[in-house]
Formats: C-alpha cells, structure tokens, sequence
C-alpha cells in the first residue's frame, strides 16, 4: 500500500503497538536454538547472533552482529500455531443407545496472534497451507478458525541461511504480498510497507517518512545480493517431470540406505500437513461397562515416513523406506504441483539442516535429474 | 443446512443382515432429523463409521440413494470392522460423510456398461446396480435410460463367500449376470463358472469401442483386467476403477490416502484408468 522508513531504534514503538493488540509469537531462544515463541520484549529476541547451517548442522554464533534480525530461520515455523501438532477434535460419551458428540474449537481461536519476523519462505509456505486447507470443496475449520485471527508482520532476508534456496523456488527472499506489514532492515532503518489497512494503523504514532528513490533502491540492491548470496538452487522448471520420469531411479534406493526414517524433514517442513486422527479414552473414562465409553477425538501430525502411514488391512502400500522416502519427495516437488498448482517445497532448506545424516533435497533431486546409470 | 465432515454425528443401526461367514451388511439411521435431511449422497461414495473409542473404518455405501436407507457391506478385517460386528440392532455409532466421488454415470449413455467386482468389491456396485434398476422402473413409460447391453461380473473365492447371493437373481431383468468363484466349494453343488473374472469374457459381448467399465476389487485383480479390457478394445478413458487405500480424514487434509498424485478420498476413489495408468504400475507408489 504505502512504503515508510522507520529508524531503528523506533522498532520498539512499531513492537508496542503490536503488543497492545495481540498476542505476539516471535524468535526467541531455547537452548541455544532460535525458535519461534511468546515475544513480549523485543530484548528477548536473539538480536545480534548468527547461525551457522550445513546438512544436518546447526549452531549459532556469539553477538557479532549489529541488525536486529541477524539470525536466520530455526526448526520451527507458524505451522505449529495454525496447524498445531496436537488437536482435540471433539469429545464423546457413548452408552449403549446413545452417543453425545461435541465438537472442540481449537484453542486460542479467540486470540488474535501476531507473527513477527515471518520470512519470505514461512509466508509462502502460509500460503501454500491456505490452499491445502481452505480453497478446496471443504474447508478445514480448526485451521480456518486459527487463519483468520494471524496477523503477519514479515521480514525479508537480507541476508540468505546456508540452506537457504528461496530464491530458485521463486518464494524469496523479498515478500510480495500476503502480509500485514513487511519490515526491512536495512543500515539503521527499516524500509516498512503496509499490507492492509490493520498493519498501517500499527504504525500510528510511529516516527516516520516517506521512503525515497534511494531507499528502494538500496532495499532492491539489497535483496538481490541475498539472492546472489544464496548457495542452493533447485531447478524448478524440471519440476514435476524430473521426479514423475524417474520413480523407479535407483538413486531412491540410495537415498534409503541414508535415510534413518525419523521423520525430522517433515516436522520441520512448515508445509507438511499429514496428521493421523485416533481416539483417546483417559483412564478416568474406562467404565466396566464395555458398552460404556468416553473420550475424545485428537488429530496429530503425522509423517509419510511412519512405517504405518499407508498400511490398510491385510498389507502396507508403502513397506520399504525407499518407498517412504521417494513419497515425501515426490509429494513435495512434483504431486504437489499436481494437486495445487506449485510445488509444496518453499526453499526454505529446513530439511537439509535437521536431517540428522544431511541428506540434501537439492543434492538429491539433482542427482536424479543426472544422466541414469544402470543399477 | 450444512454440516461439519469432520465430526460425526449418531446414527442408530436398524437391522443387520449376515451375507457370508465374515461379512454382513447393517442399515443405519442417522439420528438428528436436520442432517438425515442434508444428507444426500451418490452411488460409489463412502462414509467414515466410527466406534467411539476405537476408531473409524471407510466404508462404502451399498444402498442406492433411492433405497431411502444407507446400507454398509462390511467384512471383519481390523478393530473397527470387529467392533461393528458386535453390534446389534438398537446400538448407536458415529458416521461421517459422505465422501468421495462417484460412478460417472452420465458418460453410459448408450455405451455397453459392463460392471465388474471382486469380493467386498461388490458393495460400492451394488449401490449403482441398484440405482440403474430405480432409474429403470421410474422412467418405464419412456426409452430406457440406459439403452446399451449392461452386465455383471463378479467373482468370489467360494461360493460361500458370494456377497449379496439372493440379490442376484432379481438382476437378471436387467443385466446378464455371470458369476465366478476361484475354488467350488466340494459340498456345495455349485453348477457356475470357476477361475477368475478374465475367464467370464468369453460369455459377454459388447462392443469395446462403445464399453465403459465401472470396476472395484482386490488391486491385483483389476491390475489384471485392466490389462485384459484395454487389450480387448476398451479404451483407457472408459475404465472406471474404484481405489482403496488408508482414509483417515475423508477430505484431503491427512495424506494416508495419497496414491501418487491423487487423493483417494477427494479426488476418487473412482478413477479413469487413464487418469492413474502412468503410475499405478509403479511399486508401493
């Protein structure tokens, strides 16, 4: 909408205002990891640090750094907040005529929550999620009802994580749209754009001017070195055909013999969705009477890497980890595309950093794509 | 009036009927007089039965939508189904839906319809079987709606394990019907075909470049036949394959259900063979 510069040090007044309307998750520490939490001073944010990334590594360094955003992203995205890993459904209570159901809205759905410093990648990935979720024939109410009340405030990188691949995915490092307010942080002032009408009202009694010419530019030259910066690259446009043309590559069989099957890649993906439903019975419920029973219906994240996921009576579609594996790539990168229109990979090179034995995505897609050699 | 498919709501079981040793089929009610209202659904859909408590199973629903009763064929396989075949007359479950898509009986026409089932695969057929007849007896004063040489094949283990035996007979108005069972029972004085469904094609014939298959069974058995119908003429397009894998949510929200690139419960379980041929091949896909 309109483009303002905000000092740096009037941040603290953009926070206030923040704070004064919602609840706040932003980056915080926690045992030396950024992570995402309740943000109630922006003191507590790890200001200053930078992290350090590699396949399977990270470590974040000492204050050497004079941004307030100087780290980049940790483990954990908006997806643990607007689409949490555990969900209490409804409740029931059966006897043997009758059976009384109650359906659970998701806590704090009566919370307006406001994300601070959401990356390029996180916001892609929010919208990617927005459609798994919303624009189908069906609507997905717990997350709908959590959407509704986010408020974002993204910050672009304007310097890349060592996994970072944004830039090849088309998703970053700059946010085009979608968010509340966008501030980039620049040498001691932020270029700060508006997104809506309730992110412009943030910024009332904030010391602020016009940007000019020279700003723009500065910001563009900016993004543009954070995307030359960028180590990792996906080819996109090979996307789907690289991975529909080679299902069968014996490079899957490869990836398997490294893979420990743990399911950290799709934790930390903020938009891997699948959950697997359960009823849960409390000991407090358990009646003598086996016709008797109360409880609750929970839904819980899931992983395509779970030996059961695809198991139905009599036999499991996918018993072999190169099978398990081969379908979380594949979903990614190319039934994805299928389903949704992109890919469900946002280039956020999360995977890369907690897969504890380092597999790389982009390495192993590009190995796919290479010349086949015989098995 | 809509209603939230991701919570169930009551249903009463009215009567169960016994099909073969394992399998038996039960009526059901569903309680609140708003949603049995709302509730409407199509021949090849299904809906989530959940035993509170326990879980929820997929189910397919074999009544068709003019039965005014929504039937489930069950067979005992895992916790769900077990607990469903304790149930008697009078008890309540929890029932989601419905799901899924259904038989694309708008593109019959005056197309030869040749419906094939292997099994339990029989009950989402039943429900388009079942339908076709409704249609039939509604509209007798004008041209059948449905011109073209219809046909039933289906094949069971045994004669034992034939779901909906009875039912058959009154079929044959309508459709030829031809049954198979892989091994004759030596007790029973089965006087049918046996061998698999393949083996029934040299009693049908149609026209392959005017067929259309609605097919649901063991995923091996259509395997095969998809092979043998496309070799005999059928084109890819006109194939029609009801899926199974594990629903867990019903709306394509939980991934259990992803078969390459398509979800089951959304975007089928009905699908052209054309549709899933690229990939259906390829294993534990």
């Amino acid at each position: 909408m309109s483009t303002v510069i905000v000092a740096k040090e009037d941040l603290g007044r953009i926070f206030e205002n923040l704070k004064a309307a919602f609840r706040v998750i932003g980056p915080v520490l926690e045992g030396d990891v950024v992570v995402l939490g309740e943000l109630d001073d922006l003191a507590r944010m790890p200001s200053g640090r930078r992290d350090r990334q590699g396949p399977g590594m990270y470590r974040l360094g000492d204050v050497t750094d004079s941004k307030i955003f100087s780290f980049s992203i940790g483990p954990d995205s908006f997806k643990r907040f607007l689409h949490p890993p555990l969900r209490e459904e409804y409740t029931f209570k059966k006897s043997k005529k009758r059976l009384q159901i109650q359906a659970i809205p998701p806590s704090g759905h009566d919370m307006r929550t406001a994300f601070f410093g959401m990356r390029a990648c996180d916001l892609a990935a929010l919208k990617l999620l927005d459609k798994v979720f919303l624009k189908g024939p069906v609507q997905d109410n717990h997350y709908a009802l959590l959407r509704q009340n986010a408020f974002i405030v993204a910050v672009p990188c304007v310097r890349p994580g060592d996994n970072c691949f944004c830039s090849s995915m088309h998703t970053g490092p700059d946010v085009r749209d979608g968010y509340d307010l966008s501030l980039t942080e620049l040498d001691g002032f932020f270029v700060v754009e508006t997104g809506s009408a309730e992110g412009k009202a943030l910024l009332d009694g904030v010391p602020a001017r016009p940007a000019g010419p020279d700003e723009e530019a500065q910001k563009a030259a900016t993004l543009d070195r954070c995307r030359e910066l960028m180590k990792k690259s996906i080819n996109v446009r090979a996307l789907p055909r690289v991975i529909d043309n080679n299902l069968d590559h014996p490079r899957w069989a490869d990836i398997a013999a490294r893979c420990l099957g743990c399911g950290n890649c799709t934790q930390v993906c903020p938009t891997c969705f699948c959950t697997t439903g359960y009823d849960h019975i409390p000991l407090s419920c358990l009646s003598r009477k086996t016709s008797e029973r109360c409880g609750s219906r929970r839904r819980a994240w899931d992983s395509c890497f779970s030996i059961n996921f695809a198991r139905v009576h009599g036999g499991n579609f996918r018993p072999s980890r190169r099978a398990r594996f081969r379908q979380w790539m594949a979903h990614k990168l190319a039934y994805w595309i299928h389903q949704f229109g992109t890919p469900g990979c946002v280039g956020c090179g999360r995977c890369i950093t907690w897969c504890p034995v380092g597999i790389d995505l982009t390495q192993e897609l590009e190995a796919l794509s290479a010349t086949r050699t015989a098995p | 009036m809509s209603y939230d498919l991701a919570v169930p709501f009551e249903a009463t079981v009215r009567w169960i009927k016994k099909e073969t040793r394992d399998t038996a089929t039960y009526a059901l009610k569903i309680n609140a007089r708003d949603i049995a209202k709302a509730y409407a659904f199509q021949p090849g859909q299904f809906n989530m039965l959940c035993v509170p408590g326990i879980g929820e199973a997929p189910i397919s629903i074999s009544s068709a939508p003019s039965d005014h009763e929504i039937l489930h064929t069950v067979r005992v396989a895992g916790d769900v189904t077990t607990h469903l075949s304790r149930l008697s007359p009078g008890d309540v479950i929890g029932m989601r839906g419905p799901f899924g898509n259904s038989w694309p009986l708008e593109e019959v026409e005056d197309r030869d319809l040749l419906i094939i089932a292997g099994g339990l695969g029989i009950a989402p057929l039943r429900s388009v079987i079942r339908h076709i007849l409704s249609e039939g007896r509604s509209k007798k004063s004008s041209a059948c709606p449905l011109p073209g040489r219809k046909f039933i094949l289906y094949g069971a283990k045994t004669p034992k394990d034939i779901v909906f035996r009875d039912e058959f007979p009154r079929y044959k108005d309508t459709f030829q019907v031809w049954l198979t069972v892989d091994k004759a029972d030596p007790e029973e004085t089965w006087k049918g075909e046996v061998g698999l469904i393949p083996a029934l094609m040299k009693h049908v014939s149609f026209n392959p470049l005017k067929s259309i298959v609605f097919m649901c069974g063991p995923e091996v058995m259509m395997h095969i036949l998809a092979k043998d119908l496309t070799a005999r003429g059928i084109p890819a397009e006109k194939i029609f394959i009801s899926m199974e894998r594990n629903m867990n949510c019903g709306m394509g929200f939980c991934g259990h259900c992803l078969f390459g690139p398509v979800f089951v419960c959304k975007d089928g379980p009905i699908f052209r063979l054309s549709q899933i041929a690229e990939f259906w091949d390829i294993r534990e896909i």
